[in-house]
């Protein structure tokens, strides 16, 4: 289990963003991200350009590990679903799958309802094709890390890596 | 777990520095974000009690470039050092593909390093993860300070299996960069002979019956020995068996949601008309409804008053001024007129009973 990657490949991600930018539509939230559990963005849509969305996978899924683990110190599965409230934003987080976390992020021009509605339904969605994804799995997975990847990351970190 | 993402053309990594209490891993993150140009990391997030000891984790994500079209990206994560912080630190854990081991190489510092590195097998046991076959890079930090151990002594007590491992200084950066650059090395090679095939595996995660899970990795021939889970760790690993189910309860439940109007959602015409999941009428009200009651509900009773339609407001004080009036702690909202009486009575009982009053 260590060692199962996702991977993604590019109609995939079409998919998820479709799904997901109809969502956003639908519910008129501002923004959208596709997490993993381990912390990696997935995608995003909406109105992200002025967030560190690579903190923010981390910070999320950071969030919804530790909810998690409080669910089962209570005695619940899982609390599938997360809220916080702000000032002017607010965040929707659910679980998509087993491994990956749908971030709503809205304000006043819509509601709670509306968003819980819409990610509950998107959800769904996105759970079938990582069900494909997982399903059929595709040749040339490994050629993104090719024989050489990891020499020529040796090369790029000398240059990075200068005192 | 190496993500490798071909739309935005990305390979990511995560790498976990795990280590006991003040042994200088969050000071290992500090330097590389100081000494790498702004270009290639992110900020440097800690989520740090009052006193900079780590609560949670800190987090650097870096970008070294790219290679063969892809941009490789590594997350670099530690995790609190503190002996009573396990249950945050086991979750830093998560879908981890190194561990760089950052222990502390004052000689009295030895029993808490050894207990730190029983602590991290015991929590990759419970993922399924097994530090034989995880990359794994030694680092025996503070050897600036006097009288600290010699590589060879550390090794000694920590290192039986041989894994490679540096003589570093946090603070003044000796070493760091050799550590960081073994273990992207290692992820690396790993990912190409095993993380390549990953598809087969993926699908064994899914399989509910742990035979499954332990049987296909094994007929996958392409897998690296390496990362072939144990059939013992697939089976006490805690997680597996429960999650599906969840995920299961959770389709069920929005399935059921769906129901009331299966719009296929490939259709793009009039999206939004077809995505609305209810009649139109029923999700306008649940819109007004809960335009109003949001903002109650999460301010302390009382306060959310004036935020209400004047209408509101005087059915809110109907409904409630009686009790509020008469007893403050006893403000449930419907409660019949005997009921509380005996509630009032309970309670003038217990504060007698609390502080001697006749
Ligand atoms: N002399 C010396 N001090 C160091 C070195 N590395 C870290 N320190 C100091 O040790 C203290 C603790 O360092 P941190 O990096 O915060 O330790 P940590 O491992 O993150 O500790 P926790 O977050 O509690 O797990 C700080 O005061 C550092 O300045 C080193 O190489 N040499
Ligand atoms: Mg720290």
């Amino acid at each position: 289990m260590a060692d199962d990657s996702l991977v993604i490949y590019e109609e995939e991600i079409q998919q998820l963003e479709s799904l997901i930018s109809k969502m956003l539509k639908g519910c008129e939230a501002k923004c959208a991200l596709l997490v993993d559990k381990d912390g990696h963005l997935i995608t995003r849509q909406g109105f992200t350009h002025s967030l560190d969305t690579t903190a923010l996978a981390a910070l999320l899924a950071g969030s919804f590990a530790s909810t998690k683990e409080i669910a089962r110190l209570v005695g619940e599965p899982e609390f599938s679903i997360l809220f916080h409230q702000g000032k002017k934003d607010n965040i929707h987080m659910s679980l998509v799958g087993d491994r990956s976390i749908l971030v709503v992020i809205f304000d006043d021009r819509t509601t709670i309802g509306m968003v819980r509605l819409y990610a509950r339904e998107t959800s769904v969605e996105l759970t079938k094709i990582f069900e494909q994804i997982k399903e059929n799995p595709k040749s040339g997975a490994s050629t993104a890390i090719s024989d050489d990847f990891a020499n020529m990351a040796q090369d790029k970190l000398d240059d990075i890596f200068q005192d | 777990m190496v993500s490798i993402n071909y739309s935005s053309r990305e390979v990511c990594c995560k790498i976990v520095y795990y280590g006991p209490g003040l042994s200088g891993k969050t000071t290992n993150l500090q330097y590389v974000h100081a000494k790498i140009p702004g270009t290639t990391r992110g900020d440097l997030i800690s989520l740090a009690t009052e006193a900079d000891r780590t609560l949670y984790f800190d987090f650097l994500p870096i970008n070294i470039g790219t290679i063969n079209g892809f941009a490789a990206k590594f997350q670099l994560y530690t995790v609190p050092g503190q002996v009573y912080y396990n249950a945050t630190r086991k979750l830093v854990l998560r879908g981890v593909d190194g561990v760089v081991f950052v222990a502390d190489s004052q000689p009295d510092k030895m029993d808490e390093n050894i207990d730190s590195l029983a602590n991290l097998d015991e929590n990759l046991a419970e993922y399924g993860y097994d530090l034989k076959s995880m990359p794994f890079v030694l680092q025996h930090n503070k050897c600036d300070l006097p009288n600290v151990m010699t590589l060879e002594q550390m090794d000694a007590k920590l290192n039986p299996t041989g894994v490679p491992s540096f003589m570093s200084s946090a603070t003044e950066g000796t070493g760091v960069f050799d550590t960081l650059k073994m273990i992207i090395k290692l992820v690396l090679d790993k990912a190409k002979s095993g993380g390549g095939q990953t598809r087969p595996n993926a699908s064994a995660v899914s399989a509910p019956s742990p035979d499954n899970s332990v049987s296909a990795p094994s007929a996958a021939p392409t897998q690296s020995v390496a990362s072939a889970p144990t059939a013992t760790s697939v089976a006490t690993l805690p997680q597996q068996p429960d999650a599906p189910e969840v995920v299961r309860e959770e389709v069920d439940q929005a399935a059921s949601a769906s129901v009331v109007e299966s719009a296929p959602v490939s259709e793009p015409a009039s999206e939004p008309e077809q995505y609305r999941p209810y009649p139109g009428s029923q999700s306008q009200k649940i819109d007004i409804k809960d335009k109003k009651i949001t903002p109650a509900a999460f301010t302390p009773a009382g306060d959310n008053i004036d935020s209400e339609t004047p209408l509101e407001k005087k059915v809110v004080s109907e409904d409630t001024t009686g009790e509020t009036s008469e007893d403050d702690s006893l403000k449930a909202p419907i409660m019949s007129p005997s009921l509380k009486k005996t509630a009032l009575r309970k309670k003038r009982g217990f504060l007698k009973r609390l502080f001697g009053v006749r």
